[in-house]
């Protein structure tokens, strides 16, 4: 569909909807292209690509919210599903408690890419399965030492084109292109198995690959998987210090810090799908970790999965300070609950698709950097471990009660990395994980990762990542 | 510019397919209307409407093969799409190829699950939305959250070896929670093929009461306990056995179900059964992505695997037929049945020395599918029974296992059943209470 085209049927939509009654009206104009190749223990397996738009039009009619979305993109189905939007806030608000409305965002008009050198369109079926041989080059037949025979790689390459206008003057074009890839390894050995499950992916064209090192990183994994099986003994029970590296101080980070700290969750909108949160609305200000606690949201980083320069709602996105030196600083908002809080949105509101409503998604979530080398933080462990990949993790719906188990993990003494440990499970809550930090490495790094969040559900990509994070005097068990 | 039908649509991409001389193609079109509404805090929070539909399209050649899927159904789009199909295949490697079945089949829809009163509904989910809210509320919730979704989806196929047909299903769904504190919180689920199965004021209650009789709850000692999973839970843990038993996980390494056809994987009262289409299924078809007919698979019998899920390519591999299920790369589940026992809910209790009673969980997450070793977070109703009575209500627990052992302790099954689908539950499924031994309980230690 060309751009003047979803450019005039938002306008429409936009425009009818107020004219049957909305207060607010806004549409979005989304299309998606993607091509992808599976690998299987090296047999190739059928390629894909997909292609599609659609609109999905939300409006505010007597103060209750109102979604409609349709692919048929005939004039005069756009208008009868803009229209269905307002008859279905309009019914929907006899049961309405508290009318929404949006906050006094500044309207943006933008037209945003990341950068991305080898347009993503060349990404062809050849092209994808040539980089998935190579890592099955790298892996398959013991060459990286241990025999793995379970190997399935998915490679993807998409692009996503939006049309968003508002009844507010909001008018941003986007144009988000994005390579991933997820990878599952299962090792066996001496009748034990180890399985790893990886997940690379940044914003950019076909120059994402060598960018992020797949190849590369997908070796040293198996690598890992095999010295694990091998030599990986009982993890040390006692009390000691835990050393995240950044793949679990990212996942800590968006599981028990972005999460509970989205504000519609605060107020409980998510409570029956995803939960709600151990924070409360006066929890702004509230200490809950050490001075050297200190959490992020940003979707402004270049290249990274999450990059969000612009929302889904027309707001101009930022970095979020949500921990600050120990204190709960700031939520994930959107204009409706920035709205409740008295505030401005700090533009966290994301679709994934033009059949979803916008909600609030974290970005890029990550623990900040400190001031340590990784030598140095390492040398003030005298007794501990480090985790250094995870496998299982999980949390409640409060964002409380958190496990990780980890696959690569090693002890500590004196500062030095020993012998690899087995299956070391961390499972603790929020407070005492963040009231635990100790120290931060300068060096970071960040993974890729889909959130899971709606109903209907919407997968959004994400980064998660951070520094080496030192946890002092921690209990461990073992898997 | 018009709407295509969904046969239209199949014979303008099977004709396109033929004219670039395939050897075998697949036109599979679909059409859906959802409509939903969501609640929180006793108030509607939004309501969706979605129309859309669908072509994807397979195409085989010189054992090359392709998927695409669009939602760009312009009639004069769906020949470039499929030429731009056949030109992407070029570049491909051979690879494994089963010819779709010669003898053309021509399916017509299932007799059961599709209720015309579940069309458009809309408006009237305002009214549901409030009943269930007002059910939990008369029974102890304070405050409720959840979402109804009612929708109809019709799929329509045909191949170029003749086959063809279309199928449709209707489903309605809700997932209610009520809180009547900060942490005291219960669960309801009504899911229903038809309207007169859909139950919103009897889900309220089940959240309501679990919200009242959750109130000062505590957290129990870590250790090895009797468990009590209702429907939803036993539902949620039911489903990466079923994935596990797909032909296309047992290839990839991620199946606990490996090298164990004909083997016990399960206590023997427990029996797993796919089935294609049945009544009160709220998913599933006639005929699979290949044109196959769908059948009703036993995969575990009274605790023997009996067998892994098959489209055409992987029961080549394993030289066996294909069950039905294809997905074009990965077979896959339809709506599954766990068979019933014959015991009732609180006989089921008064069985249990020292257990917990599970009745929602979510975040089930897996260590190793090979092993298939998990843990889940219970949330909402959990409750310690101590010599056949609940003595208090539970919080802050996480439930560990590795499927095959969990399932391998069942003892009992009840002979009330529900069907479950919702957040945690992708694939619909018929379900007991399940009480099974000896499954690990912890908490936060760090």
């Amino acid at each position: 569909m060309g751009a003047e085209r979803a450019k005039d049927l938002a306008s429409v939509a936009v425009s009818k909807a107020q004219a049957a009654g909305a207060s607010y009206a806004e549409a979005r104009v989304q299309s998606t292209w993607e091509r992808q190749y599976v690998l299987k223990n090296g047999e190739p397996q059928p390629s894909f690509f997909s292609e599609g738009y659609g609109i999905g039009i939300r409006v505010i009619s007597k103060g209750a919210l109102g979604f409609a979305a349709t692919n048929d993109m005939r004039r005069e189905s756009v208008i009868q599903i803009a229209r269905k939007a307002v008859s279905l806030a309009h019914a929907s608000s006899a049961v309405l408690k508290k009318p929404v409305a949006m906050d006094g965002s500044k309207p943006v008009k933008k037209k945003w890419s990341p950068p991305e050198k080898e347009k993503i369109e060349n990404a062809d079926a050849t092209w994808l399965r040539s980089v998935l041989l190579e890592i099955e080059g790298r892996v398959a037949d013991g060459r990286a030492g241990i025999k793995l025979p379970g190997r399935l790689f998915f490679l993807g390459a998409e692009l996503e084109k939006r049309y968003y206008v508002n009844s507010d003057g909001a008018r941003v074009e986007g144009r988000l292109p994005r390579v991933g890839f997820v990878g599952s390894l299962t090792a066996i050995e001496g009748g034990a198995t180890a399985q790893r499950f990886i997940q690379q992916g940044e914003t950019g064209g076909l120059e994402v690959v060598e960018r992020v090192g797949l190849v590369e990183k997908v070796e040293e994994e198996a690598r890992a998987m095999g010295k694990v099986l091998r030599t990986a003994t009982k993890p040390p029970t006692d009390r000691l210090d835990v050393v995240l590296s950044p793949e679990l101080s990212g996942i800590a980070a968006h599981e028990s810090v972005g999460h509970p700290q989205e504000a519609d969750r605060v107020l409980g909108r998510e409570g029956a799908q995803a939960g709600e949160s151990y924070l409360k609305a006066d929890s702004l200000g509230r200490r809950i970790g050490s001075e050297e606690a200190n959490v992020s949201d940003d979707p402004t980083l270049i290249h990274s999965n999450g990059f969000v320069p612009v929302d889904d709602e027309g707001v101009q996105a930022r970095k979020r300070f949500l921990i600050k030196d120990g204190v709960i600083n700031e939520f994930l908002q959107n204009r409706t609950t920035a709205r409740e809080f008295g505030l401005t949105s700090n533009g966290a509101a994301r679709s994934v698709s033009f059949d979803r409503e916008p909600i609030i998604r974290m970005s890029n979530t990550f623990v900040e950097p400190g001031d340590y080398s990784t030598d140095e933080l390492l040398k003030e462990v005298k007794h501990g471990v480090l985790f250094k990949t995870f496998t299982e993790w999980n949390i409640d719906d409060k964002r409380f009660n958190q496990r990780y188990v980890a696959l690569e993990a090693y002890l500590i003494e004196r500062g030095e990395l020993r012998g690899l440990v087995k299956s070391p499970v961390l499972e603790i809550t929020t407070p005492k994980l963040w009231g635990s930090v100790k120290a931060r490495s300068k060096h970071m790094e960040f993974e890729a990762a889909v959130c899971g969040k709606g109903d209907p559900q919407q997968g959004a990509p994400v980064w998660t990542g951070g520094p080496e994070t030192l946890l002092a005097g921690i209990k461990l068990g073992a898997r | 510019m018009r709407a295509m039908d969904l046969d239209e649509l199949n014979e303008r991409a099977i004709s396109a397919a033929r004219n670039l001389g395939v050897d075998d193609a697949v036109a599979l079109s679909a059409r859906s209307a959802e409509s939903i509404i969501r609640f929180a805090n006793n108030s509607v929070t939004v309501v969706n409407r979605v129309e859309e539909a669908e072509l994807s399209v397979y195409l085989a050649k010189d054992r090359r093969r392709a998927i695409a899927s669009t939602s760009n159904l312009e009639p004069q789009v769906v020949k470039k799409f499929v030429r731009d199909l056949f030109s992407s295949m070029k570049g491909l490697p051979e690879s494994e190829y089963v010819p779709l079945p010669e003898k053309a089949v021509k399916y017509s829809p299932s007799s059961f699950g599709y209720d015309r009163k579940l069309e458009n509904l809309d408006e009237r989910l305002v009214e549901m939305a409030r009943t269930a809210i007002q059910a939990a509320t008369k029974a102890g919730g304070k405050r409720s959250a959840g979402v109804i979704s009612a929708g109809k989806a019709t799929v329509a196929i045909l191949t170029s070896t003749g086959t063809s047909g279309s199928d449709s299903r209707t489903s309605i769904t809700l997932n209610i929670r009520s809180f009547a504190e900060k942490e005291a919180s219960g669960h309801g689920l009504s899911c229903s093929s038809t309207l007169s199965g859909f139950d919103p004021e009897g889900a309220g209650t089940r959240a309501g009461e679990g919200a009242k009789t959750m109130k000062g709850a505590s957290e129990p000692e870590a250790g090895k306990y009797q468990v009590l999973l209702s429907p939803a839970v036993a539902s949620n843990l039911v489903e990466p056995v079923a994935g596990a038993a797909s032909a296309f996980s047992v290839d990839a390494g991620t199946s606990c179900l490996a090298e164990k056809v004909g083997k016990a994987v399960a206590a023997q009262p427990f029996s797993l059964t796919d089935h294609g289409v049945t009544p009160g299924g709220l998913d599933g078809r006639v005929f699979d992505d290949e044109g196959v007919r769908t059948k009703s698979n036993r995969i575990i019998e009274e605790g023997v695997l009996k067998g892994y899920l098959h489209n055409l390519t992987t029961a080549k591999k394993w030289r066996t037929q294909s069950t039905g299920n294809a997905g074009f790369v990965t077979p896959h589940p339809w709506n599954l049945e766990v068979a019933k026992g014959d015991s009732s809910y609180e006989e089921m209790v008064r069985e249990m020395k020292r257990g917990i009673i599970l009745t929602s969980n979510w975040y089930t997450r897996f260590k190793n599918y090979r092993t298939g070793e998990f843990s889940t977070v219970p949330r909402d109703g959990a409750y310690l029974v101590e010599n056949g009575e609940v003595v208090k209500s539970l919080k802050g627990i996480r439930a560990g296992d590795d499927l095959l052992r969990l399932f391998s302790s069942v003892r009992l099954l009840s002979k009330e059943r529900e069907w479950i689908q919702w957040w945690e539950v992708d694939t619909p499924t018929l379900c007991p209470w399940v009480l099974a031994d000896g499954v690990t309980i912890t908490r936060a230690y760090g």
